[in-house]
């Protein structure tokens, strides 16, 4: 025998890293190819997430100069935007936004897609018509809605057979963010529809069938069964929902850019305005810091809430 | 291999956090270009510099890749009278290589264009954003490029002068015009209204205005943007003619002044406009471009903006006819007053960050046709080819070259060889008093307006005064504060 192996330590601990290290070649070359394969997936993450990402809170301190160069302002940004009433008028107006969103239209999809999966006949036909908005472009959405909502348009029109006067959807500040909330909801309902319709659609169907023959009805089976078997579903739309309205800038800026009177200023169009027409990038990265914190923690709860789900 | 991914998880953390912090010096190149005027050559230039030679004696000689503002897909006739001067351009200059780029000034656009050095050699802007593009370090100092120029002393004064700051020149004046009031002639005459004279005055646009409003059938007596920056800038027409001002600026002081009784005075007219002769549209949140759509589709009597995109709309895509287009200067605030409108113009300005070559080869390229007998060819084949389209051509009222030039001469006897030229009534042009805008902050203040002009149309009985002065606060403590002026 050799030296090596007098000392009994040594007898065992010699083999078991031998092993080790051979499992962890072997796991190496098992794995090699595939690591291999996610190396441009890494670096395109990299290259387009993480890096902006990063590059974002670095420039959060700094007063941004592209042309003549950066300069260090430590937590100036901050300041700067805690003392813009615009901050908290923007927050209030997204919180507003957000509680539209949900009142008016978070059930709407649910609502639907319940609907549809209880007709007999048409349920293609009814899909298909209810995902339709959904593929109108932005600017023909924008374009027809500001028609509907015309002071001589058809809600108008519909309106005045009533004999109720006309109503400024658009610019009464009072109106604003609703009528965006109702053509937001009008096109996307759809797309969100289909998910709950696939929810409903997977309830074991002898579910209903037994509640049938002990009597339930349409409201019954809906309230026992469908409701409660989509709720981790709904939790999770939910948060995508208060995720996806808490950055909603688009439809504000097109049809008011902001106004009347800033009561359609988000904060993501504030963020917007902030960088991009104001040209300050350092309050705009500011201020996106302050939404990657707020919505990272709402991903936080979408990560649980989908780990409890699958 | 938990442990394994954990680490690949910490490299590509770390490695991005290295990437992020290490480009924050970006361009630091052009930092010392610009300081040194701006014309100094660079190395980067948005990818052109890499085919551009090491240079020989004569400019003509070495290799040079020019970035070019080129029009629009459906500006069809301006993108052949573009191939036509690049054609020629090339012929004269053999070593230049042109590069189109269609992309359009915007001022939410031009910080991302210069920070990705993405920007074309030269590029259109207009007469608002001098000070910012200067102050910014976006525009190359021209004036030596300019002082070597043979009809320097031949160019309109007034528009050029937008574009020299402290005395050096960072632009070239294309064209401009003084905003002024378009009028839907037959809404008026379907109302028996009564046309105004030219020289006309508040009262008169208000009293046409309310005439002309038939709120039941969506038509407005006049369209006051509402939306964006333009509703600010709309409304500064007002407060000029009311003998106001936006700001002021003692010894490097700019002090915002637009709260003042003028101010009040013109708000009040607003307002009036609104509550009293219910002759805005219902919907007012109307941006530059709601607000000329309206006019062409005959839903407004009246629409503020530059005479050219109000009567090329309104004739060439909204098909009304000559006869129905009435150009208005700014009415006077009274009888005897002045017609001020705001000065305005569209300019071609070189990027600081091309090569000194191409600086000069831009520059070269921008003055090609001014004062040239191609140029003139070039506008009378664009008024054919839009007769031949059944279009009209519209003139820019205010042109490069003066109004009593020999050249200006030359272009008037080709605009009336056609009927398809629209002719501006000849007694305007005394009328129109353009007033340059204000140096510092101009979208910061329009934007503050903006919010004001909004808060009025929307709510009744707001008090004026109360309003400017919190506006001009605003103004003030954010903006003009931190404005080092000279």
């Amino acid at each position: 025998m050799e030296q090596s192996v007098i000392s009994p330590g040594n007898r065992v601990k010699g083999p078991e890293k031998e092993t080790q290290k051979l499992k962890r070649t072997s796991n190496w070359k098992k794995y090699m190819w595939g690591y291999l394969f996610l190396v441009p997936a890494i670096v395109i993450f990299i290259i387009f997430l993480w890096v902006p990402i990063i590059k974002g809170m670095v420039y959060s301190f700094y007063n941004i100069d592209f042309v003549k160069g950066n300069t260090f302002v430590g937590f100036d940004n901050y300041v700067k935007i805690f003392n813009n009433p615009d901050l908290w008028l923007s927050v209030k107006n997204t919180l507003y936004f957000m509680f539209l969103t949900l009142v008016m239209g978070f059930w709407v999809p649910i609502a639907a897609a319940i609907a549809i999966s209880e007709l007999k006949f048409f349920q293609g036909f009814a899909r298909i018509a209810a995902y339709l908005p959904f593929v109108v472009p932005g600017v023909v959405l924008y374009g027809m809605w500001r028609w509907m909502y015309d002071p001589v348009g058809p809600i108008n029109a519909l309106l005045g057979w009533f004999g109720a006067d006309p109503v400024s959807f658009i610019s009464d500040g009072r109106f604003s963010m609703i009528s965006i909330v109702f053509m937001e909801t009008w096109q996307q309902f759809g797309s969100a529809m289909l998910i709950y319709l696939a929810g409903v659609l997977s309830i074991p169907r002898d579910w209903y069938e037994a509640a049938e023959i002990d009597g339930a009805g349409v409201w019954s089976r809906i309230k026992y069964i469908t409701l409660p078997s989509m709720r981790s579903l709904i939790m999770l739309m939910l948060i995508l929902q208060i995720i996806g309205t808490s950055q909603a800038y688009q439809s504000q800026l097109a049809l008011l850019d902001g106004g009347p009177n800033k009561a359609t200023l988000t904060y993501a169009l504030f963020t917007v305005k902030n960088a991009f027409t104001q040209l300050d990038y350092g309050a705009g990265t500011a201020l996106g810091v302050l939404m990657f914190v707020v919505l990272g923690i709402l991903g936080i709860i979408q990560f649980k809430l989908n780990r409890e789900e699958y | 291999m938990r442990k394994f991914s954990a680490l690949l998880m910490c490299l590509m953390l770390f490695g991005s956090l290295l990437a992020a912090c290490g480009g924050g010096g970006g361009n630091k190149n052009t930092e010392s270009q610009t300081n040194n005027g701006g014309a100094a050559p660079s190395n980067s230039n948005g990818g052109n510099a890499a085919q551009t030679e090491e240079p020989a004696d004569d400019i003509t000689q070495r290799k040079v890749t020019l970035k070019i503002h080129y029009p629009l897909p459906d500006e069809t006739t301006l993108r052949a009278q573009e191939d036509d001067k690049i054609a020629r351009f090339q012929a004269k200059y053999p070593n230049v290589t042109i590069v189109k780029d269609d992309w359009q000034y915007s001022v939410n656009e031009i910080g991302v264009k210069m920070a990705s050095n993405e920007a074309p050699t030269f590029y259109n802007t207009w007469a608002t954003e001098a000070q910012l593009l200067v102050e910014r370090g976006w525009v190359a100092d021209i004036t030596e490029l300019w002082n070597g120029w043979e009809y320097k002393d031949d160019i309109n004064p007034v528009l050029q002068n937008q574009f020299i700051v402290d005395g050096k020149v960072y632009g070239i004046t294309q064209n401009g015009y003084v905003t002024s009031t378009v009028v839907n002639k037959k809404l008026l005459e379907a109302k028996n209204l009564e046309i105004p004279a030219l020289d006309w005055t508040w009262d008169d646009m208000y009293n046409v205005a309310k005439g002309a409003a038939d709120p039941k059938k969506g038509i407005s007596g006049i369209a006051p943007m509402g939306k964006g920056n333009e509703a600010g800038w709309n409304w500064t027409n007002f407060l000029f003619e009311a003998g106001g001002d936006i700001e002021t600026n003692t010894d490097g002081k700019v002090t915002a002044v637009f709260n003042s009784e003028a101010g009040v005075k013109a708000l009040d007219f607003y307002k009036k406009l609104r509550w009293e002769a219910n002759a805005i549209p219902q919907d007012w949140a109307l941006g530059w471009g709601d607000a000329i759509s309206s006019f062409q589709q005959g839903r407004t009597a009246m629409v503020i903006a530059g005479a050219f995109d109000v009567v090329q709309a309104a004739l060439n895509e909204g098909g009304m006819k000559p006869e129905d287009v009435i150009v208005y200067p700014m009415p006077a605030a009274e009888k005897g007053g002045k017609h001020y409108g705001i000065l305005g113009g569209n300019y071609l300005v070189i990027n600081p960050n091309a090569t000194k070559d191409e600086q000069e080869m831009a520059f070269r390229y921008i003055t090609f046709d001014y004062f040239t007998d191609d140029a003139l060819k070039s506008v009378e084949d664009t008024i054919q080819a839009r007769k031949a389209e059944g279009k009209y051509y519209i003139p820019t009222p205010l042109e490069y070259f003066s109004e009593d030039s020999e050249y200006a001469t030359k272009i008037q006897s080709i605009y009336d060889k056609y009927d398809n030229v629209f002719k501006y009534d000849p007694n305007l042009f005394g009328l129109l008093e353009g007033k340059p805008e204000a140096q510092f902050g101009t979208q910061d203040f329009y934007a503050t307006m903006s919010n004001v002009v909004q808060e009025s149309f929307s709510k009744k009985g707001t008090d004026s005064k109360k309003q400017l002065d919190v506006a001009a606060q605003y103004v003030q403590e954010n903006f003009f504060d931190k404005i080092q002026a000279q």
